[in-house]
């Protein structure tokens, strides 16, 4: 071969390897998707930015629950450097050298271990060259002490963090607390991440979607160590956070914050709702404690376990979640309900039969009103058992079947025996025994309205959940109907439309005769409650006695005042506190006044409730 | 009749301006990743442009006195030019690495890298050997001397460690292909033991040199895509080296196409003949790579693909070939737009070296696949001219440097290219004109200005 020629053969080589480029290059840079989408992996990222939670106001524009800003005190191991001063940097936080190393172990720890099955190996997910938090959640003053000295310490710096801040120390079995999110959260919601916070409990918890906000989201060019280099393409995708509007409350957190003293030392609950609209006012648990303690994981990991071991349960919900006998505010709904059927009039008299069922001495029951005065148990024997044995039937099992079921039905229409409709998780339904209930209990056709009197006095399988009493002591104020007791009254500027008003079975005019006899309650000298007595106010109530077979007799209170234009409804219960006028009645008149004039007419009728301990020993 | 010391009238303008276009490209692009927005000014001497445009300036003084050097001086002063670097290879031996290799010589950022300039005075040695010989037929004695000119260098390259160089001192061999090495005395020795076979040349032996490059070629892009698939037509993955053979299939295919639609009449069956050949061998070779990698012990296999950069090793060579590859495909058909390569900037630092080694990936990132068919164009244009140059040349002097020149140029440009696609393992050998750097620019700033000078003197060269 011509030695000439070889340079074609070179020529050639060059052009292929050329031409062989080219086609890469278009496959790589055009066809191929896939190296753009590495690209975009390797070096942008996408930041997201949570808002503050909504704030939330009560009922007088008071904000009750804040944000608070806190600091984490970041490190980022690769630029500590190799002369940095550990000692010093101990003395800064007041640790010990010791103290510091076992703190960047545990990091380390609590990354995990990453294992690539291609080679075998384990590798941590710890990376020098990202940041972590070395202190989480130092307060302002924390970090003020701090700051000024860390440039020396390069590797090291702040980082803002919001979290709730409780402007009282009051209501926290209503608004709740929120806590890092679980597994399964962040699978479900792709909101969350993890080391999120989601609410718990209460209001935190019902309303999440609401308080949570809208997240934003920045698109970063960053570089290999991760650092950001600048918005990618100038920010135009960028979204800003934006935090939820506020929500407002029905609850008056000082008529909240007197409730809660007055129940010191005690167990037990106070709800107050607003009968016009259904909104709660007051709804205290007690024991309660103060909601801040649960913000934060410090203060989580430090006082959750106190709290839930605390045999006094002052993380229990007692208005919602506790089911007590309701005692003999239960004989209302039964006036009442023998009014509508028509099996009594208001001027029906019966004796007080104590050999039917006990009773104390009082004058003889001659009406309604008389008998819801003196809570004469053998008068309201006799009312229910003309609701439940009416004779429609020959058999006399078969006609108190009939009639429990008429019953039932009407015990449902005041809300009883269900869920009511709240924005509160976790509400009890309590119990009204029915037919059903019964025939397994006894057997079809083998019960009467004598096997089952005990639910004439709302004792026996009766059972209520503190709401509950004080919604009868809503439907009691507006004679006859209400509306689903709730907690928000606003989000935003938007008032919220999902709770109902419910109408009962019986209809308005059967209710004077009733309230009469609650008046004569509080303000007659033989009634059960003239503890709940206010100059000036007409206040409407009833007592309620509640057999405890494990100890003292719970005192149950039930009222709404002022009589012709009910502006607060009212349910006391005080554990192990005996007779329903001695502790639960001057409760609820000294929240009626202090909600309705804001003064309180009897220091010393405050003083005994104060001093007063009946937490068992 | 023309004035013979006239430059402007003889100079090789399509080369020189291409050489220039090539250095301001290089720079646009130097200016862009490493733009620091405290000292804009291209002339900050702070910032790597401003240093760049330096060593420009540096390199168009020293083609200024090439131009003024009378030609004959590099034949002449060969042997001692290229003595002088081998002492310089060698007594940078004895200086602190950098970055792992003793290959710098001098006082702090200012050094020079020997090994650069050896490239030219080997060339220019090896050039006058041959040239002297005035024989066609090389023998074994010359061979010999002529390896031992460029095994010298090699050598002491290897020593540095500098494996990029020592790659492109093979370029050499495509040269001494040119001038006629063949391997057909070794080969013709045992292919005539064969009874009745009496060859006076083997295909084999006289092309051994491309063939044995082809074979290189295509082990390493064998390898690389071992266990990577390639969607060729979307849906369809194609694994290995079967990827390659269905590439090499199609490459084929179209250079029968051209070839039967363009090629001369008499030329078209031996063409066609030698398509069919090269894409057998090109497969054979492919999959019998392939077959013989899968049977190598674990040991071997890691070795290998360590060298290759293929070990998962998120600080190791993947990691910035997967970067660089991610960079350049992220480029699109026309780029992110000047100054605006989000992977590749030296602010970002995804990929490292991408003002030197790497600075294909911002290239590509910011000017899509419209500036790299631009860019590889220009670098074609460039080599081919460089070749075209080397065979209009009357000595054979001249046109062997001119060659090695060439060679020079297509390796950097293949390797570095290369290593940014994918195609070839990750060796530091920077971009020619392109990449920020002090004796890249400087080394081949010479070697093409004495290539100028020799041609623009061509004619003075009685055949």
């Amino acid at each position: 071969m011509n030695v000439e020629n070889r340079r074609y053969v070179i020529i050639a080589f060059i052009i292929t390897v050329g031409v062989m480029y080219t086609f890469r290059l278009f496959y790589m840079q055009v066809i191929d998707d896939s190296w753009s989408d590495r690209a975009h992996k390797i070096s942008e990222k996408r930041r997201e930015i949570t808002p503050p939670r909504a704030v939330i106001y009560d009922r007088n524009q008071t904000k009750i629950v804040a944000n608070k800003t806190y600091f984490n005190l970041m490190v980022i191991e690769d630029k500590m450097g190799e002369d940095f001063d550990t000692l010093g940097f101990a003395k800064l936080i007041g640790w010990t050298t010791k103290e510091i190393h076992e703190r960047f172990d545990e990091i380390v720890k609590g990354e995990g271990i990453y294992y690539n099955k291609h080679n075998n190996t384990r590798v941590s997910n710890y990376q020098k060259i990202r940041p972590y938090p070395f202190l989480k959640e130092l307060t302002k003053e924390e970090m003020a002490r701090i700051a000024p000295r860390l440039d020396a310490y390069p590797g090291f710096f702040e980082e803002e963090t919001s979290m709730r801040y409780y402007p009282y120390p009051n209501a926290a079995n209503i608004l709740g607390y929120l806590s890092e999110v679980n597994a399964q959260e962040v699978k479900s919601d792709m909101f969350y991440k993890p080391s999120y916070n989601i609410g718990r409990a209460g209001i935190e918890r019902y309303y999440e979607k609401e308080l949570r906000g809208l997240k934003g989201v920045h698109y970063v060019v960053r570089s290999a160590l991760n650092n950001d280099v600048k918005k990618y393409e100038n920010g135009i995708y960028d979204t800003v956070a934006k935090q939820a509007p506020p929500i407002q409350l029905g609850i008056d957190i000082d008529l909240q914050a007197y409730g809660e003293r007055l129940m010191q030392n005690k167990k037990g609950c106070i709800v107050a709702i607003e009968p016009k609209s259904g909104e709660i006012l007051t709804m205290v648990s007690a024991p309660s404690f103060d909601p801040n303690l649960l913000v934060g994981r410090k203060n989580v990991s430090k006082y959750y376990p106190k709290l839930i071991n605390d045999e006094n349960k002052p993380l229990f919900p007692r208005p919602t979640q506790a089911e007590y006998p309701p005692g003999s505010i239960f004989k209302l709904v039964q006036a009442l309900v023998g009014l509508q059927e028509d099996v009594i009039t208001p001027n029906t008299g019966f004796p007080c039969n104590k050999s039917l069922v006990g009773c104390h001495n009082h004058p003889a029951p001659n009406s309604i009103s008389r008998a819801v005065q003196y809570s004469c148990n053998p008068y309201f024997y006799y009312a229910v058992k003309k609701v439940i044995q009416q004779g429609k039937e020959q058999s006399n099992f078969k006609d108190a079947a009939l009639g429990l079921d008429l019953w039932e039905r009407y015990m449902q229409s005041f809300g009883f025996g269900k869920k009511l409709h709240s924005d509160l998780t976790g509400l009890r339904s309590g119990i009204i025994p029915n037919t059903e209930f019964y025939n397994k209990w006894y057997g079809k056709n083998r019960w009467a309205f004598s096997t089952i009197r005990s639910i004439a006095i709302g004792q026996g399988e009766v059972k209520m959940t503190p709401l509950h009493m004080a919604n009868l002591a809503v439907i009691m104020a507006n004679r006859g109907w209400y509306y689903d007791p709730h907690f928000a009254k606003k989000i935003g500027n938007e008032p919220l439309r999902s709770f109902q008003k419910n109408t009962t079975m019986v209809d308005t005019k059967y209710f004077e005769p009733v309230i009469s006899g609650m008046w004569r309650v509080v303000n007659e000298d033989a009634g059960t409650a003239r503890r709940a007595q206010i100059e000036g106010i007409d206040v409407c109530g009833k007592t309620g006695t509640v057999q405890n077979p494990h100890g003292e007799d719970h005192s149950v209170f039930i009222a709404f005042a002022p009589q012709d234009n009910p502006q607060i409804a009212i349910a006391v219960i005080v554990e192990n506190a005996g007779f329903g006028g001695t502790w639960a009645a001057p409760i609820a008149s000294l929240m009626i006044e202090k909600y309705l004039q804001n003064t309180c007419s009897s220091p010393k009728k405050e003083a005994r409730v104060l001093k007063a301990n009946l937490m068992e020993q | 009749m023309r004035k013979s010391n006239s430059l402007i009238n003889n100079l090789d303008w399509p080369l020189f301006l291409g050489f220039i276009t090539l250095i301001i490209f290089g720079l646009i692009t130097i200016y862009s990743v490493a733009f620091n927005e405290d000292h804009p000014s291209l002339f900050s001497f702070s910032e790597k442009y401003g240093k760049q445009v330096m060593w420009i300036c540096i390199a168009l003084f020293l083609g200024v006195m090439v131009f003024l050097i009378d030609s004959d001086i590099y034949k002449k002063f060969a042997l001692p030019i290229y003595l002088i670097t081998m002492s310089l290879l060698v007594i940078v031996l004895f200086m602190p690495p950098i970055n792992g290799a003793r290959a710098w010589l001098g006082i702090g950022s200012m050094g020079i890298q020997p090994a650069e300039f050896a490239k030219i005075s080997t060339a220019l040695l090896l050039s006058k050997y041959i040239s002297a010989l005035n024989i066609k037929q090389l023998n074994s004695k010359n061979i010999f001397l002529a390896l031992l000119i460029l095994l010298a260098p090699m050598v002491l390259i290897l020593l540095q460690p500098d494996a990029g160089t020592f790659v492109v001192f093979t370029a050499f061999f495509f040269v001494l292909y040119r001038e006629g090495l063949t391997f057909d005395p070794f080969l013709l020795n045992f292919v005539n033991l064969i009874p009745k076979v009496r060859f006076k040349q083997t295909w084999l032996g006289t092309h051994f040199i491309p063939i044995l490059f082809v074979f290189v070629f295509l082990s390493i892009i064998t390898l690389l895509f071992g266990e990577k698939n390639i969607p060729i037509i979307p849906g369809v993955k194609l694994y290995g080296s079967f990827g390659i053979i269905t590439s090499l299939f199609l490459l084929a295919g179209i250079s029968s196409f051209f070839v039967q639609r363009f090629g001369l009449k008499r030329a078209r069956s031996k063409a066609q003949l030698i398509i069919i050949l090269c894409f057998v061998l090109g497969s054979g070779v492919s999959l019998i790579v392939e077959k013989s990698f899968g049977s190598l012990a674990q040991h071997q296999k890691d070795r290998i693909e360590l060298f290759l950069g293929l070990k998962e090793d998120p600080n190791g060579k993947d990691y910035n070939r997967y970067r660089a590859m991610a960079a350049v495909g992220s480029g699109g058909l026309v780029g992110k737009g000047y100054k605006n390569a989000s992977v590749s900037s030296v602010k970002t630092n995804h990929v490292p070296e991408s003002e030197t080694d790497f600075i294909f990936c911002p290239f590509a990132e910011e000017w899509g696949f419209l500036g790299s068919l631009l860019l590889v164009g220009l670098y074609m244009f460039v080599i081919i001219r460089i070749f075209v140059v080397a065979e209009r040349q009357r000595s054979q002097f001249n046109r062997i440097y001119a060659y090695s020149v060439g060679m020079f140029f297509f390796y950097h440009f293949a390797v570095n290219i290369g290593m940014n696609i994918g195609f070839a393992p990750v060796i530091g050998i920077p971009l020619p004109f392109f990449s920020y750097g002090g004796s890249s620019m400087l080394s081949f700033s010479i070697m093409v200005f004495i290539l100028l000078k020799l041609d623009s003197q061509r004619r003075h060269v009685l055949r």
